[in-house]
């Protein structure tokens, strides 16, 4: 079995030689580009699957947001991890919001880093279709059902009535909370300690986005939701049979 | 997200102040045709006090105006210094992490500490920035202590140490000799004309995109001045930006665009010494692509200039 390969984008030179001499001692194999629209022609048109990229925000040409939203875009559903010296919330959440699945601020905890980029290789491990002989052993499926819409935790997809569509791993975690919490109030704050793990008063209204573009998947009407509802001034409630 | 956002605040205090203005000068001209045939001390009274009011909301406008501008550019300079001052710190961490997790071969080892040491360095040289940009914006001619600086050694001096920092060739930055090898002398603080030489050189190199090819030229205008040029056939400035990127915090769009690092301070640094040395700092370019010539101008020492007699 190939080890898997990860892309480095980052453009301080330092900080990617130190990068890719971790990660090649983790047993990774790594590919590096240095500038936004090289690295971005890079993965559109990369000869083999990359497991994960490690994505600098302040890149020359492309930033990293422009990176993330254009892969998304073209359906690429890549792990990404960003990494960014501008640690404001505001900032974190462009990231989540542009598709990113995990992020951390620079300066990093090399240890940190390893550990939340395996994370992401295992969780897609499990999502990636079983192939040929070597298929795991069937698992009980990791889905959720309402009201004539699935949702597949493990496939990172959710199928409605109107359609279909893939979620990113920040998607699915966001889904998965509120899922989780059927019926009862969930405020922003506790989103984004919880789900997003950013610790600050902020200006939630990126968490709105997010919840509008969830609504967009699962609603009949995105105007009028059903089952992602706003509970005015405070946050947002889950029902599952769409009530009132 | 954040600035369009304040664009509209923007817009609208703007549109509020205009509409103030309007109404003002409406109502003075409501007031004059009320009053001009009954009471004149009444009218000359209230033409006055709308003509303060309108120049107070005019005046209030502009520095309202001013003062969102200048915010605007605090904030890209934070952005700026935050990624400065966190990425050698971001890469110093890490290269020490993986000396304490991992076995490392010496030679390994050897390049590790260079890189610590560079980043270092470099975190270093913002911090000083900083703090000079901060002392330049606040101490007064009168403070600065003045000896006799030989020009040209100071500038060839500084020229090999930016060769230096930039692992150049020799000829990527030239000095010319000085025209009638006359030495050229100016009374000040060498510590202030070092830093604002290296700060021209290294901005020299910084936009020169690809190759670097700079040339400094040293040489007398006007009977009275030294003059450092420093030309780049780098990226260039734009016309309009010529003034502005002697700002503090000023950074032209298309640098930040292209994502070429610095905090916006270099160049208001270096205008900040040549003022308080008595002199100028101006810029010169064609245009994008074009190269720059950034130019200070000195007091010219034992000429009789203000330098001499104190």
């Amino acid at each position: 079995m190939t080890q898997p390969l990860i892309a480095v984008v980052e453009d301080e030179e330092h900080i990617a030689e130190g990068l890719i001499f971790n990660l090649e001692a983790e047993g990774y194999r790594t590919h590096h580009e240095a500038d936004g629209d090289a690295a971005l022609a890079w993965l559109l048109s990369a000869k083999e699957p990359v497991a994960a990229v490690v994505l600098d925000v302040m890149l020359p040409g492309k930033d990293g947001f422009a990176i993330v939203r254009a892969l998304r875009e073209a359906h690429q559903y890549t792990p990404v991890l960003l990494l960014t010296a501008r640690g404001r919330p505001e900032d974190v959440l462009e990231g989540i919001e542009a598709g990113a699945d995990d992020y951390l601020t620079k300066p990093f905890d090399l240890a940190i880093l390893l550990v939340r980029l395996k994370g992401l290789l295992r969780r897609m491990a499990w999502h990636a279709p079983a192939e040929g002989a070597t298929a795991a052993p069937a698992e009980p499926k990791d889905e959720y059902h309402f009201a004539g819409r699935t949702i597949c935790f493990d496939a990172l997809e959710i199928v409605a009535p109107h359609g279909s569509a893939r979620l990113t791993l920040m998607e699915a975690d966001l889904l998965r909370y509120l899922v989780e919490r059927e019926g009862k109030i969930v405020s922003r704050k506790e989103i984004l300690e919880q789900v997003w793990r950013v610790h600050e008063d902020t200006d939630t209204r990126a968490i709105d986005n997010f919840i509008v573009r969830l609504r967009r998947y699962i609603e009949d009407d995105a105007a009028k939701p059903r089952f992602l509802q706003t509970v005015r001034g405070v946050g947002y409630r889950f029902i599952a049979s769409g009530e009132r | 997200m954040n600035i369009t956002r304040r664009r509209g605040a923007i817009a609208l205090f703007i549109t509020l102040g205009v509409c103030l203005v309007g109404l003002l000068v409406t109502l003075n001209i409501g007031w004059i045709h009320l009053l001009h045939k009954r009471q004149l001390a009444l009218l000359v009274g209230g033409i006055v006090l709308f003509g303060v009011l309108i120049a107070g909301v005019v005046l209030n406008t502009i520095f309202l105006v001013r003062e969102v501008r200048r915010n605007e550019r605090q904030d890209s300079f934070l952005n700026a210094v935050t990624h400065e001052l966190k990425t050698p710190i971001a890469s110093i961490r890490l290269y020490l992490e993986t000396l304490q997790r991992r076995p490392v071969t010496e030679e390994k080892r050897q390049e590790f500490y260079r890189i610590m040491l560079s980043d270092s360095g470099r975190l270093l040289a913002t911090v000083e920035q900083v703090l000079k940009a901060g002392e330049a914006s606040h101490r007064k001619e009168k403070d600065i202590h003045r000896v006799l600086i030989d020009m040209e050694p100071l500038v060839a001096e500084c020229i090999v140490i930016t060769r230096q920092r930039h692992h150049l060739a020799d000829d990527a930055i030239v000095l010319r000799d000085v025209p009638g090898a006359v030495s050229l002398k100016v009374m000040g603080s060498p510590e202030d004309l070092r830093t604002a030489v290296l700060n021209l050189l290294d901005n020299a190199v910084k936009y020169s995109g690809g190759k670097v090819h700079v040339v400094c030229e040293l040489g007398i205008s006007g009977y009275n001045r030294v003059v450092l040029s420093v030309t780049d056939a780098g990226i260039g400035v734009a016309a309009k930006d010529l003034k502005n990127i002697f700002k503090r915090f000023y950074r032209a769009q298309d640098v930040t665009l292209r994502q070429v690092k610095g905090t916006g301070l270099g160049l208001f640094i270096v205008r900040s010494i040549a003022r308080q040395h008595g002199g100028t700092a101006t810029a010169e370019s064609a245009g994008h692509g074009k190269g720059t010539t950034m130019r200070i101008e000195l007091p010219l020492a034992g000429t009789g200039g203000s330098s001499a007699s104190s």
